[in-house]
């Protein structure tokens, strides 16, 4: 801890007096520096990546800085996982990594490797819709539908996780997931069936 | 085209909507989801002032960018033939002709447009765009602006205001309610293709596929049926796609430009002044009464805001003539320029924001009269009449709501003095209010086409934004024809299919059920003659006497006369059986008023501590005519009220006047209810046909389950706390510091 403590502050005075040591060079230089800075364009740089979604190996090349939202929908036309906000606000992207719900827009595709994806397209066994898919469709649980993969992966993570107990607790749990059409009843209905199977 | 092209083959048993398989599995495509061959992003860029005139834009290091192909902004523009010249753009009405101005009217308008290979591409060449501009002076703030601006009658007087004078009791008080954003939950996307210099197809998030045909036929100078839009699956609208907006036209001219397709998303904070929202309004009411709580009359004040560059007036004041008998009657309005994107209709627009100072205020005086607000309201409902126009309503069960949703929620539990029940730092109260909203009906096409087997395929260009327009075809085309629903397909979604008005105002099922009436008896009659030629008894038969079945047709009320479809199709030598029948409003609109309403009751709890509102309950009762489809119109209706509890409780655009802007214009600062904002909402139908609106006498519900919840929750936190709010949204501080 104190190591910490030490390393933190010795980091700070270092980089305190770069800047200041920034403050004497030359108006015209710095500027020059700036003008450089605007000029550079970063290339931009692909890498391999295997990752696995829905059980199946994909080998491919992206791009460093998409996502895992955005390779699923504009690479691998896999557009189940929907688009809200890109900013980890609302839900609509939610997939499963390693059996736990995450966003997929704030999760970069370079991290995947050695994860197993699961997205709404890979619910379902074969031709057996998902126990909470039957649901939602018994319920009513979605009116426009854009939230609704999201909503069904949390849904699915929210059982698994025990957060069922009552009304209270699956909608606290199932608050990430933004519905601007409020089917909030059918979605919470949806959730006590199949917790209770 | 349809809902059922890819084929699921999943075993499900469950009755749901119609394309609630594509929805639950991912399966259905929304706008942007479609694969097209060589498509390429778009991204757009919005100005970083909120008015001036644009000097110059520096595109350079954005096209250093790999893989960027164009960048378009009002310098490089392509020819849009409908926006040639000034008198053209005006004609366009368009608003805002994208592209066609170097003039700035509010922040992020649109000044250019960046096209790349890949998304990523596009978005950071659009991050390097820059420009410089000659600011002017900008105006953002509606209630400094609307100071200055004065009011004009909005609709004919009544009476005189004088009359309140000698009232009794008088409420004369503000109301103010902060902006609304639609925020559907897809942003708004296109994606254009030209498939010829004349011929355009476009997947486009909108309300109304022939409305957005016909925009651009004459934009483009392009015949209608040369433009195919394509809107199978709408992540939602509340009003955002009824219009057509800049960025769909910078995409289908980005595509014209690059001779490629073009898929353009809007980012969510760009939502946020792209496609309308519900303006910032100021209200004054005066209601006034007799002791015996008879209203004597009202005097309804309204102010909204709008753009600089469009006038949208929402109508605030209309609903003033709708609900309730006043004899003394006075409106006035007026619309307040501000450096903003221009608003459009929300949700009950117009009607949503009038019915939240009225209600408030009936309660109000409610409480001044010493009458239970219950009681007030049904001594002063225009029940039997249209009090604007004098016609009868076809019908009207308002009362019947209030009585249903007062039992529901054991309205005899609340005290009629504020601040009664305490349940430790939480104040307990109830509150009511109502909504009502003009039932209209378009004309609507639909057509049905038949196999050998019975299957029946009903089409319409209608949109379904969730609202359950297939589902409700479905029931209709089932009850009127006898073939099971498992052998009924819906199409809908594309302007290809027979043409039908935009999914709004309440219209959508009003409209398009009287054309599936009207086809299915269409496709009885057909089947009729041809079953004529193998049995007289069917030749001129009645359509009411005509009866189907999953394998063939029969007559009412006469025996043996049973024909398979298989044996006229064989002995017709048919492939497919095909009708189309068009539907629309008649003469019952010179003989009756139409309305759908609503009643809207909670049980809330107030922090005293926090500020904190908790809603307990929320029942809402509706009268909609004939429910048609039962769990679609309930989900309507409660999340509805869901939408009622953001208006209420949290839904505020921010703006900030020393920058100009919209600020916090995302999830994280634009806050709608989440699941544990709202209770498990209660919704009773009154279900009675309204015999004249409509074949299938269904009346619209969208708006009615959204107006007057507001009010009901701003009453209910008085009779909790004795605080009377005013201003929307109700935000803890608000509470705290009243």
């Amino acid at each position: 801890m104190k190591q910490e403590y030490n390393f933190s502050r010795r980091f700070f005075l270092k980089t305190s007096s770069a800047l200041g040591a920034l403050a004497f060079i030359p108006r015209g230089v710095k500027a020059f520096y700036e003008d450089v800075k605007n000029y550079i364009i970063p290339t931009k740089e692909q890498i391999p990546l295997k990752v696995s979604i829905n059980k199946k190996s994909y080998a491919i090349k992206a791009d460093t800085r998409t996502t895992l939202l955005d390779l699923l929908r504009e690479d691998l036309n896999l557009t189940g996982a929907k688009k809200g906000c890109d900013h980890g606000q609302c839900g609509a992207c939610t997939v499963h990594i390693d059996g736990q719900r995450v966003l997929s827009c704030l999760t970069l595709a370079a991290t995947l490797p050695g994860k197993e994806v699961t997205t709404i397209e890979g619910l379902a066994n074969g031709d057996q819709l998902h126990p909470m898919q039957e649901a939602f469709i018994q319920c009513d649980g979605f009116q426009c539908g854009y939230c609704t993969p999201g909503q069904i992966m949390s849904a699915v993570a929210c059982v698994n996780e025990g957060h069922t107990k009552s009304v209270a607790e699956i909608k606290e749990f199932m608050s990430g997931n933004l519905c601007r059409c409020g089917a909030y009843n059918g979605i919470v209905e949806s959730i006590q069936k199949v917790a209770a199977q | 085209m349809g809902f059922f092209d890819e084929p699921f083959d999943f075993n499900i048993a469950a009755e749901g909507r119609v394309e609630g398989i594509a929805k639950v599995t991912g399966a259905g495509k929304y706008s942007a989801e479609y694969k097209v061959e060589g498509l390429c992003h778009a991204v757009l860029v919005g100005s970083t002032i909120a008015a001036g005139t644009i000097k110059s834009i520096n595109v350079a290091n954005a096209k250093q960018v790999a893989g960027v192909i164009d960048i378009i902004t009002h310098l490089n523009k392509p020819l849009v033939p409908g926006l040639a010249d000034e008198a053209k753009i005006k004609e366009a009405r368009l608003g805002f002709a994208v592209f066609h101005t170097d003039k700035i009217y509010f922040k992020g308008q649109p000044i250019a447009l960046v096209v790349a290979e890949t998304f990523e591409d596009a978005t950071y060449a659009a991050s390097l765009i820059t420009a410089t501009y000659e600011k002017t002076e900008a105006k953002v703030d509606f209630k400094e602006a609307s100071n200055a601006i004065p009011l004009t009658s909005a609709g004919k007087d009544r009476g005189n205001l004088s009359a309140l004078d000698s009232a009794v009791q008088v409420v004369e008080q503000e109301y103010n309610i902060k902006a609304e954003v639609h925020n559907p939950m897809e942003m708004h996307a296109t994606i254009a293709e030209w498939k010829a210099p004349d011929k355009l197809k476009l997947f486009d998030k909108n309300q109304g596929v022939n409305n957005v045909q016909r925009t651009f036929s004459k934009l483009f100078a392009i015949p209608v049926d040369n433009i195919e839009v394509i809107s199978e699956f709408v992540g939602g609208g509340f009003g955002s796609g009824l219009r057509v907006w800049p960025h769909t036209l910078a995409c289908i001219m980005a595509a014209k430009q690059l001779n490629r397709p073009v898929k353009l998303m809007l980012t969510r904070p760009q939502m946020f002044y792209s496609v309308g929202y519900r303006p910032a309004a100021w209200q004054k009411i005066k209601l006034a009464a007799n002791s015996d709580g008879k209203f004597i009359g009202m005097h309804h004040q309204a102010k909204n805001g709008t753009s600089v560059y469009e006038n949208f007036n929402e109508g605030i004041t209309r609903v003033a003539r709708l609900i309730y008998n006043f004899e003394n009657l006075k409106t006035e309005a007026a619309t307040v320029p501000l450096n903003l994107s221009t608003p459009t209709w929300m949700r009950g627009p117009g009607d949503c924001t009038g019915d939240f100072a009225i209600e408030s205020a009936i309660d109000e005086l409610s409480y001044k009269l010493n009458i239970d607000p219950v009681a007030l309201r049904i001594k002063n409902l225009a029940l039997d009449k249209n009090p604007e126009s004098g016609l009868p309503w076809s019908t009207n069960y308002i009362n019947e709501c209030i009585e249903k949703g007062a039992s529901m929620i054991n309205w005899s539990n609340r005290k009629s003095t504020p601040s009664q029940l305490k349940e430790g730092d939480w104040s307990v109260g109830y509150g009511m209010a109502v909504g009502a909203w003009n039932a209209g009906r378009g004309t609507a096409s639909a057509a049905i086409q038949m196999q050998r087997d019975g299957s029946i395929t009903v089409q319409t260009a209608m949109t379904d934004i969730g609202t359950g327009t297939g589902i409700s075809m479905q029931n209709i085309a089932h009850e009127r024809t006898g073939i099971a629903k498992n052998k009924i397909k819906i199409e809908l979604g594309n302007s290809n299919l027979p043409p039908a008005p935009s999914q709004g105002g309440s219209n959508g099922l009003s409209s398009i059920g009287g054309a599936v009436v009207s086809a299915t008896e269409m496709l009885k009659s057909k089947l009729a003659e041809y079953a004529a030629s193998q049995n007289d008894a069917y030749k001129g038969a009645a359509v009411n006497d005509i009866l189907l079945s999953d394998t063939g047709i029969s007559l009412k009320n006469a025996n043996n006369l049973f024909i398979s479809y298989a044996s006229i199709w064989d002995k017709n030598k048919l492939d497919i059986l095909e009708v189309e029948a068009s539907s629309g409003p008649g003469a019952e609109r010179q003989k009756y008023a139409f309305c759908s309403s609503a009643a809207h009751f909670c049980k809330v709890k107030v922090n005293v501590k926090t500020g904190k509102v908790k809603l307990e309950r929320m029942v809402t009762v509706a009268d909609g005519g004939k429910i048609i489809s039962e769990k679609a119109a309930a989900n309507q209706m409660s999340g509805a009220a869901v939408g009622g509890i953001g208006m209420a409780l949290m839904e505020e655009q921010l703006v900030d006047e020393k920058l100009d802007s919209l600020v916090a214009n995302d999830f994280a600062g634009y806050h709608f209810p989440v699941n544990a904002d709202a209770p498990i909402i209660e919704v009773a139908f009154i279900n009675k046909p309204d015999p004249n609106i409509n074949p299938q006498g269904s009346k619209g519900l969208g708006e009615v389950g959204i107006i007057g919840t507001a009010a009901a929750i701003a009453n209910a936190i008085y009779n909790a706390t004795g605080k009377r709010l005013r201003d929307l949204p109700i935000t803890p501080d608000k509470v705290l510091l009243a």
